[in-house]
């Protein structure tokens, strides 16, 4: 293991976030967008005195670099759900349990992955580190979605990629800006627009895909056989991810090289109690690395806790499928980055907020969703871009909805709660829907109510 | 017939100064002239000038003016070629491309003869004429399709003009302009945008009520209900948006005249030579001529490639859906479509946008109220609804640019984002297999493999 840096760390939660003119070029040479800056909120000042009076120097670094690691964030406490969670299903214990730890132990994790990520940025450089923020940003939701296509529930992909995009859009930005609205009543709020304009025509990109494959299956009369439709869906939704991820691929190039001044966030000097310091990486490339490789795999390992108990979870806390999968697994997967926003909205940082949402939302958007297309292609499942009439159309009124919204550069606490209160009200329509899915398997997902209800339904909702 | 034998020494730029701009006001150009004189040629009298007899020499030059006038002149030979193949009966299919092909140079001549008639007739009346003859040719595919009771090649055919001019002409316009202007900000004047968004949303919402009231209806209401209502809702909402098309007019062309002129500064680096005095360079009556003849040669060739167009869809592979959604338009447009590319290089963004959004709102407020009205005349029961695909594709090709241009500014990846737009729903069309049944009773398009007759549109 190559050598860690033993200084105190003095950069507080808001050393490495000052955005100081200096700062601003030390970000440009560390790649920092607003995601790493946001999730640097959580980061806690490791107390390394402790460890100083550990003699021998090996142990030494190597409980530095787990302190920093595993301690080093507020959401440590949660971090003993993953035993928790492993011992659970290997004793046996009842499913809900093992799902609900699951979900509790991601939370820590995906917060963890995005601290890596910013160190490894330190030493890959900016457009490279820009590039591994904007794969890994969404880890988790990437590697939940994949694992769920391999056990062949299409549905709870589709339903997943969804409520993170929702939650970006209505949940993390309407508690950042109601926030940040009553923290700075007496202020005026502004924002850049043009890099929420980007964000929004991209989302407007994917919302065409996601819509035309949908009519197909309206367009048809009841003679043409459903096997044509959902070929012509899979044929398109296929060619529609291809373009989605060119689209992604030119947004990186605009935000990363073309275009870069539109997106560094705008700082004054004044802003920041904390001392400001010249920002180091705390720990070394490799152990960062390897870090973050053992960090994927227990994500990995969770996530497939999550996947194969999530049915049975449902049945017994008496919620569909869908719910659980648009609403809780993204508040889960997106917990950090929430807190992160909302702390930066109250100190007026709304450009950091929005690039932490929207950012989000145009990644998973325009590149979870395609590439998780795209390795369906290659399994060689089913899985079309028709995420169903009820999700799209919430779908895209929230896309609508925040795009009017956001589209003047100002904000205030308004703004802020009808986003919110959009986003209980698609997730009750959600808590309330009791129809269940027909997986493409022939299995059928969610609850069982009344019968007819099944056969009225069942035919035609769900065909892929 | 007298024709004006000086030199032609308006170069492509030359119109566009700012004294040029009251010159522009007697004048009646709009940005839809300027943007198609970008593909005219100088045109070189020397030769002609040897002509010893007087009147063959002011035919030959008129001639040259008018035939040769063009960079797209090299396609004028696929017009005899059309009409050889189809009094020898070629290839259907062959007839079909070579048609095409013919249509779009004269797409480009009939632009500039209404530009030079407008020299005689004065500002408003040209305007007039550029307005209603600016997009000719969409308007005399759709009366001959009507003729031959095509309707669901007219409504395509119009669709696709709009998608066409909304998305690819401008996609491709603010993409080569970013991408060449990439250190510059690219502003444009965002209040001419706005009218038309106005207008295109208006007929936007003529479209979907038609649609929504085929879905509004229970299993109870017969269907020549349902299509009664359609048509008499849809022939109602024509006149309306004839109306508005009439006030939007005036708004253009009288009261609000300054927000539509091109505005360019006067120090703007203009490589060819700056503009003696605009004159027309052939006169009022051989103007009108051309103009007669070249309209009855865009007739026939409208009327081979409405004639052959489900012959070269099946031999092509292609359904007639998509023929006419994207091919048709790109050849309608290919002139406009390089001249705002050519000003969007050169960062003047207004006269593209005028091109792109004035055509999109030409094509929604008046040909298709106009064909809907002609329709109704005819007999024929064309109505608004144009089914949910395209109407859709509709609806978010306007809400997309309508965001995209809110902001007064532009970018390449605006124009990517557009683009890319236009591929998918080009792509949603081409996988769209799904057979199309006439009003007469005739299938058209490709018939998949169990399902002998089925059809989702009537009309």
């Amino acid at each position: 293991m190559a050598g860690i840096v033993t200084e105190p760390w003095s950069s507080a939660e808001n050393g490495n976030a000052s955005m100081t003119a200096k700062g601003s070029s030390r970000e440009l040479r560390h790649g920092r967008t607003a995601h790493n800056m946001s999730s640097s909120s959580l980061r806690k000042k490791s107390d390394l005195r402790v460890i100083q009076k550990v003699p021998y120097k090996g142990l030494k670094d190597f409980l530095t670099n787990l302190q920093e690691v595993i301690l080093g964030t507020k959401l440590a406490i949660l971090f003993p759900a993953i035993p928790a969670a492993i011992i659970c299903t290997y004793c046996g214990v009842s499913q809900p349990w093992i799902f609900g730890l699951s979900m509790l132990g991601l939370t820590p994790l995906a917060e963890r992955v995005s601290f890596l990520t910013e160190q490894l940025a330190f030493y890959t450089g900016p457009t490279l580190g820009g590039l591994l923020n904007a794969t890994c940003g969404n880890a988790t939701e990437l590697i939940i979605a994949i694992l769920a296509l391999t056990n062949n529930k299409v549905a709870v992909v589709k339903y997943s990629l969804l409520g993170s995009i929702l939650s970006n859009l209505l949940l993390v930005l309407g508690t950042s800006l109601f926030c940040g609205g009553i923290a700075n009543l007496r202020r005026e709020q502004r924002f850049d627009r043009k890099q929420a304009d980007v964000n929004f025509f991209l989302l407007l990109l994917g919302l065409l895909c996601h819509l035309l494959p949908l009519l197909y299956t309206y367009v048809a009369t009841e003679d043409t056989p459903a096997a044509v439709i959902s070929d012509m869906s899979l044929v398109l939704s296929r060619s529609s991810s291809i373009i989605m991820l060119i689209s992604y691929i030119a947004y990186l190039v605009f935000q990363l090289w073309t275009h870069r001044q539109l997106f560094d966030a705008q700082d004054q000097e004044d802003e920041y109690d904390d001392d400001v310091e010249e920002e180091t990486a705390v720990i070394s490339f490799w152990s960062g690395f390897v870090w973050l490789v053992g960090m994927t795999l227990v994500i990995a390992l969770l996530s497939e806790y999550v996947v194969a108990t999530i049915e049975t979870a449902s049945e017994t806390w008496n919620l569909s499928v869908s719910f659980i999968s648009i609403i809780l697994l993204p508040i889960v997967g997106n917990a950090a980055e929430h807190a992160g926003a909302i702390i930066f909205a109250f100190k007026n940082k709304l450009d950091i907020s929005l690039g932490v949402a929207l950012g989000s939302a145009t990644q998973i958007g325009l590149f979870v969703v395609p590439l998780t297309i795209i390795v369906s292609w290659i399994i060689g499942i089913n899985m079309d871009l028709n995420f169903n009439l009820l999700e799209t159309g919430s779908l895209a009124l929230s896309i609508i909805i925040t795009a009017f919204t956001l589209q003047d550069g100002t904000s205030h606490y308004m703004k802020g709660l009808v986003l919110l209160l959009c986003y209980f009200i698609i997730a009750i329509c959600f808590f309330v829907d009791k129809l269940p899915q027909k997986q493409p398997n022939g299995l059928n997902m969610g609850l069982q109510q009344m019968n007819n209800v099944v056969t009225a339904t069942g035919g035609g909702v769900f065909s892929s | 017939m007298g024709s004006i034998v000086e030199p032609w020494a308006i170069t492509e730029n030359g119109n566009a100064t700012a004294k040029g701009s009251s010159r522009e006001l007697r004048h009646g150009r709009t940005a839809h002239n300027m943007s198609s004189s970008s593909l005219r040629k100088k045109s070189d009298l020397r030769l002609i000038q040897k002509v010893p007899c007087k009147t063959l020499k002011n035919i030959l030059s008129n001639f040259q003016e008018v035939i040769l006038g063009t960079k797209l002149t090299l396609l004028f030979l696929a017009i005899p070629l059309a009409i050889l193949a189809n009094s020898y009966h070629y290839g259907r299919p062959l007839i079909f491309g070579l048609s095409l092909i013919g249509l779009t140079p004269l797409a480009e001549r009939v632009s500039f003869l209404t530009e030079q008639l407008a020299f005689y007739t004065g500002p408003t009346v040209g305007g007039l004429l550029n307005a209603t003859c600016g997009n000719a040719t969409e308007l005399i595919i759709a009366i001959l399709a009507l003729a031959n009771n095509k309707v669901a090649v007219v409504k395509y055919s119009l669709l696709g003009s709009i998608l066409s001019n909304l998305l690819l002409v401008l996609g491709t316009s603010l993409f080569c302009g970013g991408i060449a202007n990439i250190r510059r900000e690219q502003r444009f004047d965002r209040k001419q945008a706005d009218v038309n968004f106005f207008l295109l949303l208006m007929g936007l919402l003529c479209h979907l009520l038609p649609l929504l009231l085929k879905y509004a209806a229970t299993g109870e209401v017969s269907t020549s209900l349902i299509n009664k209502m359609s048509l008499n809702l849809s022939r109602t909402s024509s006149i309306v948006m004839l109306i508005a098309y009439i006030a939007y007019l005036i708004f253009q062309l009288w009261t609000h005249r300054q927000l539509f002129e091109a505005q360019e500064d006067d120090d703007d680096a203009y490589d060819d030579e700056v503009t003696v005095e605009e004159t027309p360079v052939i006169g009022f009556w051989s103007g009108f001529a051309w103009l007669v003849g070249m309209t009855l040669v865009i007739a026939l060739l409208s009327e081979y490639v409405v004639a052959t167009i489900e012959e070269a869809s099946d031999s092509w592979g292609l359904s007639v859906g998509f023929i006419s959604i994207i091919l048709l338009p790109i050849v309608g447009n290919a002139a406009e479509h390089a001249g705002a590319i050519i000003f969007a290089f050169k960062n003047k963004l207004d006269i593209s946008l005028g091109v792109a959004l004035g055509s999109a709102t030409q094509i929604s407020l008046f040909v298709v109220p106009l064909s809907v009205i002609v329709a109704w005349i005819m007999g024929i029961k064309m109505d608004l609804n144009f089914n949910i695909l395209e109407t859709s594709s509709l609806a978010l090709a306007i809400i997309i640019t309508a965001f995209t241009l809110q902001d007064g500014t532009s970018h390449y990846m605006k124009g990517l984002v557009l683009l890319l737009c236009y591929v998918i729903i080009a792509a949603c069309f081409f996988v769209d297999q799904i057979p199309q049944k006439q009003p007469n009773g005739t299938i058209v398009g490709l018939q998949p493999k169990n399902n002998p007759g089925s059809g989702f549109f009537s009309a």
